[in-house]
């Protein structure tokens, strides 16, 4: 048997990663290097839900860990690149409120306040352990982050990618906080991949014009109706 | 097996539009999904125990109580008067090159998705799933409002997909706080809402509080609350007016279902006097933003959409006063509401199809001679308009009049800011019909403008709603009343 220490040590390296690919997230203006990073994430969270459960052995988490390597570590990542090649976006430069050093000093505030707000309400339900309040403020810190992103990018395609972080963040926090039925978590997973599908379609017609955009549909076999089949 | 029922219609209509090759057959499934829903609803209401409890239904994760059967209701009503109008509205859009052919397989598939997953939604028991179901219904709504494909009907679905499902992330935090609030008091989590409410005075109200907060966040995102509400009137101007029925008659409804669920829990703890304060702050801003928006507005499906959140305003502000009464009149107000903005966006279609030239869906209306070419839409926004204003008579008079009773007996100065408040958006549609129906060419100038033959179906369900409305507004029928106190009764108020 690994010993619990060691484990919990791991657990702290790897939620110090989490946040390390989400600052990234927040402030690289490339955009091949932003899917791969999302695709980190994921991996990251995976190998976190696995040494929870080397901990809690919660056969739950070891359903998370499959599903989400499969869908966010795979599925989604893969779709997004070969949309963006499509596209040919390589970078988004652009920035709404925030340039990213702002960003930067503004998430860490956040984790702050998430820290002092989390420590007030979740003292009323049993106290669990120290590291599983860390892995909760690191969760709702990371959905925030992912948040910033979406509001401070231009690019719709991006504010894809600070969606999907957000929606890490919530997984994270249910991981550490408590335990959902698995059905539950499924649900949400596929829910999840066709809203990205839809929102990363649609982003292709965002950057085009209308008759330019419809080509694309079609090459992409997305939309056919019965008069264009040959 | 009623639940079954219901999903092995949705399927086979599904299978049905896969097969057919024409506007004119795909439409009539969707019409004949519609009905048979009310149908079964009907059915059920009448000839069956409710709650139900059978096979799948009494389980942990789906349940009807009446509530439940009450939205499906009001949801299938609407669809099928929607799935009427879609007949004549999306063939004169097809004429117009608006939408292609090709696109047609994917909107009635989405059109018959969204019924069954709203239905669904009303029926879950379990929270979660609700949340998904919900979650279902903005990407299926959003691909409708996206179908046209023209770079602003994107653009707004693409808002509506962002602000909604990352406010819903927000509402899936807070139900994972009253999961672990459950799991504190009980032992095993639950999120099965029949058990929670069982359980809910023994919950803390301070867990509460904060899992409340965070499920509203998303669920006010749905329904348009402020400040969330910046998605709806964009949404709900560019999409097709048929679709802009349903999104405001019965999605909307969606948000405050799950809000007034979620509010029926922490009603019964003490966390309840700390949140209805801030719920009826929300409505008032929600109200004041809403009505004085719509005093500029140049834009009549616009205006129309603003005074759905106006209304969805008026809705929280009778939640937060949560005296039984005040409930009752929430429920027909959200009843009365669907059936309004339902035929006001049936009319706005019709002259939507005259007025508007082709590509310019950002344009201000140029509406001229109404009374001439379009003379059944125009009484259709004036009689609509009357309606959603709350002139006596009509049913959002009573639940205006009650809901406004019951904040007064809290507090006579919200009274007046809310009085005020919707004298100033009736004020505001007021002013716009009467602008632009008055405009008049002069006598002899020859018409510029080619007369739209409205068809048969566009004009069949406006008329029928508002038959409906007046109906509903002159007879009070004791099945009524005692329906709409069961409901109060389960919800425990």
């Amino acid at each position: 048997m690994i010993d619990p220490a060691f484990i919990q040590g791991i657990i702290k390296v790897l939620l110090v990663c989490v946040i390390i690919t989400a600052a990234y997230i927040i402030s690289t203006r490339n955009l091949l290097s932003l899917v791969s990073m999302y695709s980190l994430q994921s991996i990251t969270l995976v190998c976190l839900a696995l040494a929870l459960y080397t901990l809690e052995s919660a056969p739950v988490l070891l359903g998370i860990a499959v599903v989400t390597f499969l869908s966010k570590a795979l599925i989604i990542p893969y779709f997004i690149a070969t949309i963006q090649e499509k596209i040919r976006i390589k970078r988004d430069i652009e920035f709404h409120f925030l340039s990213p050093t702002s960003s930067l000093v503004l998430s860490m505030a956040l984790m702050l306040v998430v820290y002092m707000a989390l420590t007030r309400i979740l003292s009323e339900t049993q106290v669990r352990e120290n590291l599983f309040f860390f892995g909760a403020v690191i969760g709702i810190s990371l959905m925030l982050m992912g948040m910033m992103v979406m509001l401070s990018r231009k690019r719709a395609i991006t504010k894809v990618l600070g969606f999907l972080s957000m929606e890490n963040g919530v997984l994270l926090f249910g991981m550490f906080v408590t335990e959902l039925p698995f059905i539950i978590e499924f649900l949400i997973i596929i829910d999840l991949i066709i809203l990205v599908l839809l929102t990363t379609i649609l982003t292709v017609g965002i950057d085009s014009t209308l008759e330019d955009y419809h080509n694309r549909l079609h090459r992409f076999h997305l939309l056919q109706g019965p008069e264009e089949r040959p | 097996m009623i639940l079954l029922a219901y999903i092995l219609v949705a399927l086979a209509v599904l299978v049905v539009i896969g097969l057919c090759t024409t506007h004119r057959q795909m439409n009539y499934s969707c019409i004949s999904h519609a009905f048979l829903y009310t149908v079964l609803t009907v059915y059920v209401l009448l000839f069956r125990q409710v709650p139900v409890a059978s096979f799948l239904i009494g389980s942990q994760y789906f349940f009807m109580d009446h509530f439940g059967l009450f939205e499906v209701l009001i949801a299938s009503v609407i669809f099928t008067c929607a799935a009427v109008y879609a007949g004549g509205y999306v063939e004169s859009l097809l004429k117009s090159g608006e939408l292609e052919k090709g696109s047609l397989k994917v909107f009635y598939a989405s059109w018959t998705m969204l019924l069954l997953v709203i239905v669904l939604a009303f029926f879950c028991d379990n929270l979660a799933l609700f949340w998904i179901c919900a979650e279902l219904t903005t990407i299926l709504s959003a691909m409708l409002v996206a179908i046209l494909s023209a770079r602003e009907n994107i653009d707004a679905a693409i808002k509506y997909i962002f602000i909604a499902s990352a406010s819903m992330l927000f509402s899936f935090v807070g139900l994972i706080f009253l999961f672990e609030t459950s799991r504190s008091v009980l032992g095993s989590g639950t999120l099965n809402w029949t058990e929670l409410m069982q359980h809910a005075p023994a919950f803390p109200p301070g867990m509460l509080v904060a899992a409340f907060a965070l499920v509203f966040i998303g669920f006010a995102a749905k329904s348009g609350i402020f400040p969330f509400h910046t998605w709806l009137p964009d949404a709900h101007a560019k999409a097709p007016s048929a679709v802009s029925a349903l999104l405001s008659a019965v999605l909307l409804n969606v948000g405050i279902y799950g809000i007034l669920r979620v509010y029926a829990i922490v009603h019964r703890t003490p966390a309840a006097v700390t949140i209805a304060p801030v719920l009826a702050l929300f409505g008032f801003f929600t109200v004041a933003i809403a009505a004085f928006s719509m005093l500029p507005q140049k834009n009549l499906k616009k205006l129309i959409a603003f005074s759905s959140v106006e209304n969805m305003g008026i809705i929280l502000i009778g939640i937060a006063v949560s005296t039984p009464l005040a409930i009752f009149w929430v429920l027909f107000h959200i009843m009365a509401h669907s059936l309004t903005k339902a035929s006001l966006f049936f009319s706005a279609g019709i002259l939507h199809r005259q007025y508007r030239s082709r590509l310019s869906t950002e344009a201000v209306d140029e509406i001229r001679d109404v009374f001439r070419f379009q003379p059944l839409a125009a009484w259709g926004i004036i009689i609509g308009g009357l309606a959603i204003t709350g002139i006596p008579l009509f049913p959002i008079f009573f639940s205006k009049l009650f809901i406004l009773r019951e904040l007064g007996m809290v507090s006579l100065p919200a009274l007046f800011i809310l009085l005020s408040l919707l004298f100033v958006a009736a004020a505001a549609l007021g002013y716009f019909v009467i602008t632009a129906f008055s405009e008049i060419t002069a006598p002899g100038t020859p018409p510029d403008i080619e007369p739209y033959v409205t068809p048969l179906t566009m004009k069949i369900p406006l008329i029928f709603l508002i038959g409906l409305i007046i109906f509903l507004g002159i007879v009070f029928t004791q099945g009524e009343i005692s329906f709409l106190n069961r409901i109060v009764q389960e919800l425990m108020f």
